[in-house]
């Protein structure tokens, strides 16, 4: 065990694209953490896609051993946070494992919101917050006026930040001198009853779950019995240990202070929940460390292969996906039109859409998934109150005595420019105006509250649009308020296809009925027949298109008895037609639910 | 020599794996027919993706007749159960090749193969390249059906799609064809070509039917990816699907009205007279074709020859490769052809034929057809055959392709002798 003074844990705080993750690279190689010549790029950001996004998914952890200027050697608890609004809660959780914290700031851009919401977790959550100017060496970098900034915004001082490059590697000594210099060293007593938080876990097929955990109080050893105080799981320690890029390094104890592993042959994500505390079954904690608060999924999707067929691949998919994300939930679903799926949650749209490329890459699946939703609230004539996580549970327009939606709390920051963009954009989601504050002389914070379906549709990226990139967002919910809410139904043909009935605000049906219809139009090939295609509410139809019937679809000539290519050319209209799905009479191509997901891109 | 492994490579002439032959039963001997591309044009016109070329190089038209000859006398050694039934000469113009090289090839088949005495000996013709001297010739030589691309009335659209002569030229040729003796004539048109409208295309019909042809081949233009035409498409007013769709139904109509009964999607045919070569692609026939980029479907085997006319005089020379393409087919991929070529006729599909020759069973795609019968696109014959509509035939490949889909998931019925 590393003596408590000789302890640093930090983590490193981060707009996406200003980074963290190439920081975080450099200081382990100038704590030699990693071997140079098996470094990959951005060794934290261990999944292909965090790599291909840029973003951070999930945290990890790693200790550098770092010997400082003053000759001590110390051990240096670098956790790296999850750098999406989708993921506050985890932020919060790893910032807790924490007593300090390096903010990035990009000496050209300055302070953005998405670093701000965090920032301020940090500072809420008691940690020494340290910034640090990044980018130095670009001709557009002004990094005296982005300390003065990062003092007027945040109010902490940044006279002498380090002024660095990460992805050039100016500077980084510095930064490790300030982190051993300014992170408190940790407290606790390593007697006392054990209090481990949990800040992360995953799921290895050979050791089952590894959860990683900063020990507040007491030790940790191999062979006690622990308790997961939420959830009330029960397990024998296995192994303990510490992180560093190249893998597990199993020690003989951890002790408060410490940052670490641990695996006790637990076979599923969900007994070791982010935020729980670790204690011991014969010496238990009094109570568990605060903070701690169980997942939920704000969005809900109906995710369904594309061929019926592999409806069994896509739960097994799910499981082993499950054991790995606690924050994803998943129930049978089966509709009319596809036949059976899953009703699946998400912490938010980017969280939907990640699970989403990772059942089709790394399970191989082809998948159609329904229109994203948040849960509805609705009280019924008889009093009962239904929570409605899929618009095929939604009851009958005549049973509503109140229908209720979720709302949030939007900070949204941006260049002053483009504040008229903005609340015009956040007009059109329904956001309701608070007040607004001038951040500096050029950049103002408006805060709104609006429903969380206005927001989980496509809201970032046209805020993204409007705002030129600058613009950046951050939201929080607020609780249930009531609003006129209406299912709207499509037709086809006549028929109701179910999975693409969806929920919304009353004012918003028609103009949205009519794209949808449209849509489906372009997408929905020609048959031999002419096919409506309708959106109705409650039985009224509210738009209507039509697709003309196919007309020619031959092969007039046929020459010197070439079939092979002809037969050929048949073969792939039928592999087309294979991956439709046929609801009654009409093919649906899977391209064409993607459109109605799609509908504000253009 | 080896060119006989290269073209076949069978042990011995094998019947084909399932394929019904009703006109088996009629002789002892296999019925086949035999394609003959001349890949010789005098031009190249707009919308073609035919394998020609525009050259008259003496040196090469010989070695090609060389070849030519080398590979039907090869091959012919391996068909000695097979009796011709058929031979068509197509291209390319092998009128533009000119008479003396078809009939060296004839005599050349003549001399390899079975030919029955009432064969169907048709070759194609230009209304450019038909002198009297090379009619009289070929006539003697045996030939004895021509088809006759006139594709179009209209002098204008004739210069525009590339065509080597005008309507006055068609007329001529048709006349001088008649005089030569011959009394099978099939005249080729096309609709759908640019500028054309609904009103023309039906005066073109009429106008081209006073001439009385025995067969007429209707097609519509098909803008191919790697021709001229490709590149210019949406600058030359070309007919949309809509007006192609109206100016087929047109075409049927007016050809049903003058005795012209149609037996497939695109030709049509007084009593009797139906192209019996190419009723050979479509009913599952076995047939032999012979120069760059031919079709076969032989002993139970589909397969292609090279398109490259020196790759493949070549190949047959030197005992390199000649066949791009060789695929034995399955019975159950028969089945599938089955109903991509026959419901391209009005011959259609049967319940008695299917179930037998496939063991696949018939009702989920008598059900289907029911389905388009309501839609106005197939009928059912007193016979109990489905074939389909005109309108049925304009739509064929999304008919076809939903046909496929159900036969793909039907099992195999229990086996039963026969």
């Amino acid at each position: 065990m590393t003596e408590l003074s000789k302890i640093r844990n930090f983590s490193i705080i981060a707009h996406i694209d200003h980074g963290k993750s190439t920081l975080a690279d450099r200081l382990l190689e100038e704590c030699d953490a990693i071997d140079q010549r098996i470094r990959a790029e951005q060794m934290l950001d261990s999944m292909e896609l965090e790599k291909e996004r840029g973003i951070t998914i999930k945290a990890t952890a790693a200790t550098l051993t770092y010997t400082a200027d003053d000759g001590e050697t110390y051990a240096l608890n670098l956790i790296d946070t999850p750098g999406h609004v989708d993921f506050n809660y985890e932020v919060s959780r790893s910032l807790a494992a924490c007593e300090g914290a390096v903010l990035v700031v990009d000496a050209s851009q300055g302070v953005e919101a998405q670093t701000l919401a965090n920032t301020y977790l940090a500072i809420d959550a008691g940690l020494e917050v340290l910034p640090v100017i990044n980018k130095i060496d670009l001709p557009s970098a002004r990094p005296a006026e982005v300390k003065a900034e990062v003092e007027d915004i945040i109010g902490i001082p940044a006279e002498d930040s380090p002024e660095i490059s990460a992805k050039n590697g100016i500077n980084i000594h510095s930064v490790l001198e300030m982190i051993v210099k300014d992170v408190p060293a940790p407290t606790g007593d390593r007697e006392a009853p054990l209090q481990a938080l949990i800040f992360d876990s995953q799921y290895d097929s050979y050791r089952g779950v590894i959860v990683y955990t900063r020990i507040k109080q007491g030790t940790l050893r191999p062979g006690m019995d622990i308790k997961m105080m939420a959830t009330g799981a029960v397990y024998k320690v296995v192994e303990v240990g510490i992180m560093n890029p190249m893998g597990l390094i199993p020690k003989e104890a951890l002790g408060a202070g410490e940052v670490g592993y641990i695996t006790a042959s637990i076979k599923t994500v969900a007994d070791t929940q982010v935020g729980d505390t670790i204690t011991t079954v014969e010496n238990p904690a009094p109570e568990p460390l605060p903070g701690y608060r169980p997942v939920q999924p704000m969005v809900f999707s109906g995710v369904y292969p594309a061929d019926g067929a592999k409806y069994q691949d896509l739960r097994e998919a799910l499981e082993k996906l499950k054991l790995n994300d606690a924050s994803m939930s998943y129930e049978l679903e089966s509709s009319i039109a596809l036949g059976f799926g899953f009703r699946c949650g998400f912490l938010g749209l980017l969280h939907m859409e990640i699970i989403q490329e990772r059942l089709e890459r790394e399970y191989n699946l082809d998948l159609i998934t329904t229109a994203p939703n948040v849960v509805y609230r609705v009280t019924k004539n008889n009093g009962e109150v239904l929570m409605v996580y899929t618009p095929l549970d939604y009851p009958d327009p005549m049973e509503i005595q109140l229908a209720e939606e979720p709302f949030a709390k939007v900070n949204l920051i941006a260049p002053q420019e483009y504040v008229g963009n903005i609340m015009e954009l956040a007009q059109q989601r329904r956001g309701e105006f608070k007040d607004m504050v001038y951040l500096d002389a050029n950049r103002v914070e408006l805060h709104y509250e609006m429903p969380l379906n206005e927001i989980i549709y496509d809201f970032f990226d046209a805020l993204k649009s409007r705002t030129r990139g600058y613009g950046s967002l951050d939201y929080e919910l607020i609780g249930y308020r009531p609003s006129r809410l209406v299912k709207l139904d499509i037709l086809l043909n006549g028929d109701i296809v179910d999975a693409l009935s969806f929920i919304l605000f009353a004012d918003n049906a028609y103009p949205r009925a009519r794209k949808i219809c449209e849509k489906l139009k372009e997408n929905i090939p020609r048959a031999q027949f002419e096919i409506p295609v309708q959106a109705a509410i409650g039985g009224k139809i509210i738009a209507r298109e039509t697709i003309k019937a196919l007309r020619k679809d031959v092969l007039a000539k046929c020459y010197g008895g070439d079939i092979t290519r002809k037969k050929k050319l048949l073969e792939k209209q039928k592999e087309g037609k294979k991956r439709m799905r046929t609801f009654g009479t009409v093919a649906v191509p899977s391209e064409a639910f993607m459109a109605v997901l799609k509908l504000d891109e253009d | 020599m080896q060119a006989a492994v290269n073209l076949l490579g069978f042990e011995s002439s094998l019947l084909k794996g399932g394929f019904p032959m009703a006109i088996l039963k009629r002789k002892n001997k296999i019925p086949l027919g035999i394609y003959v591309h001349v890949p010789f044009c005098r031009s190249k016109c707009q919308y073609c993706d035919f394998y020609s070329l525009t050259t008259k190089d003496d040196k090469l038209l010989d070695s090609y007749i060389d070849a030519m000859c080398a590979h039907i006398k090869e091959a012919g050694s391996l068909a000695p159960s097979y009796r011709v039934d058929t031979v068509y000469f197509g291209g390319g113009t092998p009128t533009f090749f000119g008479a003396e090289g078809l009939a060296v090839l004839l005599t050349a088949i003549r001399r390899s193969f079975d030919v029955a005495n009432d064969a169907e000996i048709t070759f194609e013709a230009n209304p450019d390249s038909v002198s009297d001297k090379l009619l009289r010739r070929l006539r003697a030589e045996g030939f004895n059906r021509v088809s006759l691309g006139i594709q179009c009335d209209d002098d204008a659209i004739l210069q525009k799609i590339g065509r080597p002569h005008n309507y006055a030229q068609a007329v001529s040729a048709v006349d001088r064809i008649r005089k030569a003796g011959f009394r099978n004539l099939s005249l080729d048109l096309m609709y759908g070509l640019p500028g054309q409208t609904l009103e023309g295309w039906e005066s073109t019909l009429r106008r081209v039917l006073s001439l009385n042809p025995e067969h007429v081949s209707c097609y519509g233009l098909k803008v191919e990816e790697r021709t001229p035409l490709y590149q210019y498409k949406d600058l030359c007013n070309l007919p949309d699907d809509d007006l192609q769709a109206d100016m087929y139904l047109a075409a049927v109509e007016i050809l049903r009205t003058k005795g012209y009964r149609q037996y497939e999607i695109s030709n049509f045919a007084k009593k009797g007279l139906v192209s019996r070569h190419n009723m050979k692609y479509w009913l599952g026939g076995e047939y032999l074709g012979f120069g760059p980029d031919a079709s076969s479907d032989f002993g139970g085997k589909r397969f292609t020859m090279v398109r490259d006319l020196l790759a493949y005089i070549d190949g047959v020379k030197n005992g390199g490769s000649v066949i791009t393409e060789m695929q034995e087919i399955p019975r159950r991929e028969r089945a599938g052809e089955y109903l991509m070529t026959r419901l391209r006729t009005t011959n259609g599909i049967n319940q008695a034929e299917y179930e037998k020759y496939y063991l696949l069973p018939f009702a989920p795609l008598e059900e289907a057809m029911e389905r388009f019968a309501k839609q106005g696109l197939a009928s059912k014959a007193p016979d109990g055959r489905w074939y389909l509509s005109p309108e049925g035939f304009l739509v064929s490949n999304s008919i076809i392709t939903d046909l496929l889909l159900i036969q793909e998931n039907t099992v195999p019925l229990a086996k039963k002798r026969y």
